[in-house]
């Protein structure tokens, strides 16, 4: 036990080091996100006129989403990252060194969390810059960086599950896809009362819809407002399930 | 009970995979303190397997393996801290210098800083490295990645050195620069377990040897022992004379995930 914190710590720093190795590769993260909210925030702008849309800006109603395609975008690069090292044989090396392994998968979380924060500081001073209001004020970014750090280690667990489970860095690649359905289908562009049915029938059952409206009532309403408790609820729980999914795949791959 | 002057004792280790395939049928050898020993064999004979088994990267089926002492599965990290690996499969962080990859192993050995900063300058100086220490390891020829590894897997000091295939791919300068510090190590006590297919290199570094076959080891001794026991003049005869050729039976992991399983349904 005495050596696991500094284990956890070392690791965790030289996977930090990743997330800017190259420099480049941070660029898709940032500019989706920043891309989509310019694009949106103009062009849907005349939506929150609608009967039934919340009486706040169409920039402002988005303004979490933007927070969330960042990390929606890079937390798939723990288990590209992960892939890369079993193929290449260095996580044999990881592996017989006199460490306790657990500190492998946690110290990958802790690169997820810390991506998360940057890529998010760096989205909210854009949604600063432009205007957007945070009606919960400074602990309320807080909270919404605390809900996103959860979402996002949960997140990257499916990439890693899918690089321990395959070792395939093409299939763990293509796990990107899976950003869309999860953050379309749920309530980023319009409220759960605008939607057509089917849709909002999918969103319902979506868990990825209760981090988005947590998020959204942090920024629009006020600590008041359950849905803020939903989203915590939610992340915590995928957290808890795909975390334990993937220490087991990672036993299982030990073995 | 644990044989005092044996640092590697290996006794009836078996591996078989799944579908009956026996890599390993029962080996049982020994390694001294101090000894270079060589592990020969054809492709697909078991070297690897019975290493990585050696290492705990595979799981025996049955049989015993005691390091220095230590009931393998029982004392991992205590087992970890005693050798060092250099595999063949170079695997290299390639978003690291050498620098950062050795001053990161050596912290996850818990060693002392001052250890940590020493270790690396004697070690960059060793495999000639120094120049290109703050490099990323992804510029790196494949000589100097073999080099690396080799300064990688010393960071602490092993007690013992397993080497599976160490000078494969090298051009002769960079070959006798690492037989030399192979030499050198061994010569401060370091014991070495090597597996190569360069039976000049077995010669010419091996105090004993080991060459298995089928999963079995088929003879073990010096080289003049060997020699004179199966009636070759040369090592890489008496190499033939024991194995023979199985090209074709190469060994095949088959508990390796198979990421096209899904496609082929």
């Amino acid at each position: 036990m005495d050596t696991f914190f500094s284990d956890w710590y070392y690791l965790s720093i030289r996977n930090i080091k990743q997330i800017w190795r190259p420099a480049l590769a941070l660029l898709p993260a940032i500019f989706m996100p920043v891309f989509f909210f310019l694009v949106n925030a103009s062009s849907l702008s005349a939506f929150a006129k609608v009967p039934g849309f919340p009486n706040v800006p169409y920039r402002d109603f988005i303004a979490p989403v933007a927070i969330f395609t960042a990390i929606f975008f890079s937390a798939g690069n723990a288990g590209i990252e992960l892939v890369q090292d079993i193929t290449n044989g260095y996580f044999k090396k990881l592996i017989i060194l006199p460490i306790n392994r657990l500190t492998i998968v946690l110290s990958k979380l802790t690169e997820v969390a810390v991506q998360a924060v940057l890529q998010g500081l760096i989205i909210l001073v854009l949604l600063l810059a432009v205007g957007v209001h945070f009606a919960t004020g400074f602990l309320g970014i807080l909270a919404i960086f605390g809900l996103l750090i959860i979402f996002a280690m949960a997140w990257s667990c499916l990439s890693m599950i899918s690089a321990l489970r395959t070792q395939n860095a093409r299939l763990v690649q293509s796990m990107f896809v899976l950003v869309f359905p999860f953050l379309y289908l749920t309530t980023s562009q319009a409220p759960l009362n605008l939607l057509p049915p089917t849709f909002r029938l999918i969103a319902t059952y979506n868990p990825v819809t209760y981090i988005v409206e947590g998020t959204r009532a942090l920024v629009l309403s006020g600590w008041s407002n359950p849905a803020i408790g939903e989203g915590f609820l939610t992340a915590g729980i995928m957290f808890v399930v795909l975390v334990s999914l993937t220490l087991a795949s990672f036993q299982k791959a030990l073995k | 009970m644990s044989n005092e002057s044996a640092i590697i004792e290996v006794t009836d280790l078996v591996k078989t995979y799944p579908g009956d395939v026996k890599a390993v049928q029962g080996v049982t050898f020994q390694v001294k303190r101090g000894e270079f020993f060589g592990f020969l064999g054809p492709n697909g004979a078991g070297k690897t397997t019975t290493m990585n088994m050696l290492v705990n990267l595979v799981r025996k089926t049955s049989g015993s393996i005691l390091i220095d002492g230590l009931e393998l599965e029982k004392n991992l990290n205590e087992v970890y801290k005693r050798i060092g690996f250099a595999m063949q499969e170079i695997g290299l962080d390639e978003t690291a210098t050498a620098r950062e990859m050795l001053e990161l192993h050596g912290h996850l050995y818990h060693l002392p800083k001052d250890r940590i900063k020493s270790q690396i300058e004697r070690l960059l100086k060793l495999v000639e490295l120094e120049k290109v220490a703050d490099r990323f390891t992804s510029t790196y020829s494949g000589g100097m990645r073999r080099r690396f590894d080799l300064a990688l897997s010393l960071i602490h000091e092993p007690k013992i050195l397993f080497l599976d295939e160490p000078t494969q791919g090298l051009d002769p300068h960079a070959r006798q620069l690492i037989w030399g510090h192979l030499r050198e190590l061994n010569e401060q006590g370091m014991t070495i377990f090597l597996t190569t297919h360069f039976m000049e290199e077995a010669e010419a570094l091996c105090e004993r040897i080991a060459i298995m076959d089928r999963g079995q080891i088929v003879t073990t001794g010096t080289v003049a022992e060997l020699q004179e026991r199966h009636e070759a003049r040369t090592l890489e005869e008496v190499f033939l004379k024991t194995t023979g050729s199985n090209l074709g039976e190469e060994e095949v992991n088959l508990n390796a995930p198979d990421p096209y399983a899904r496609a082929r349904m």
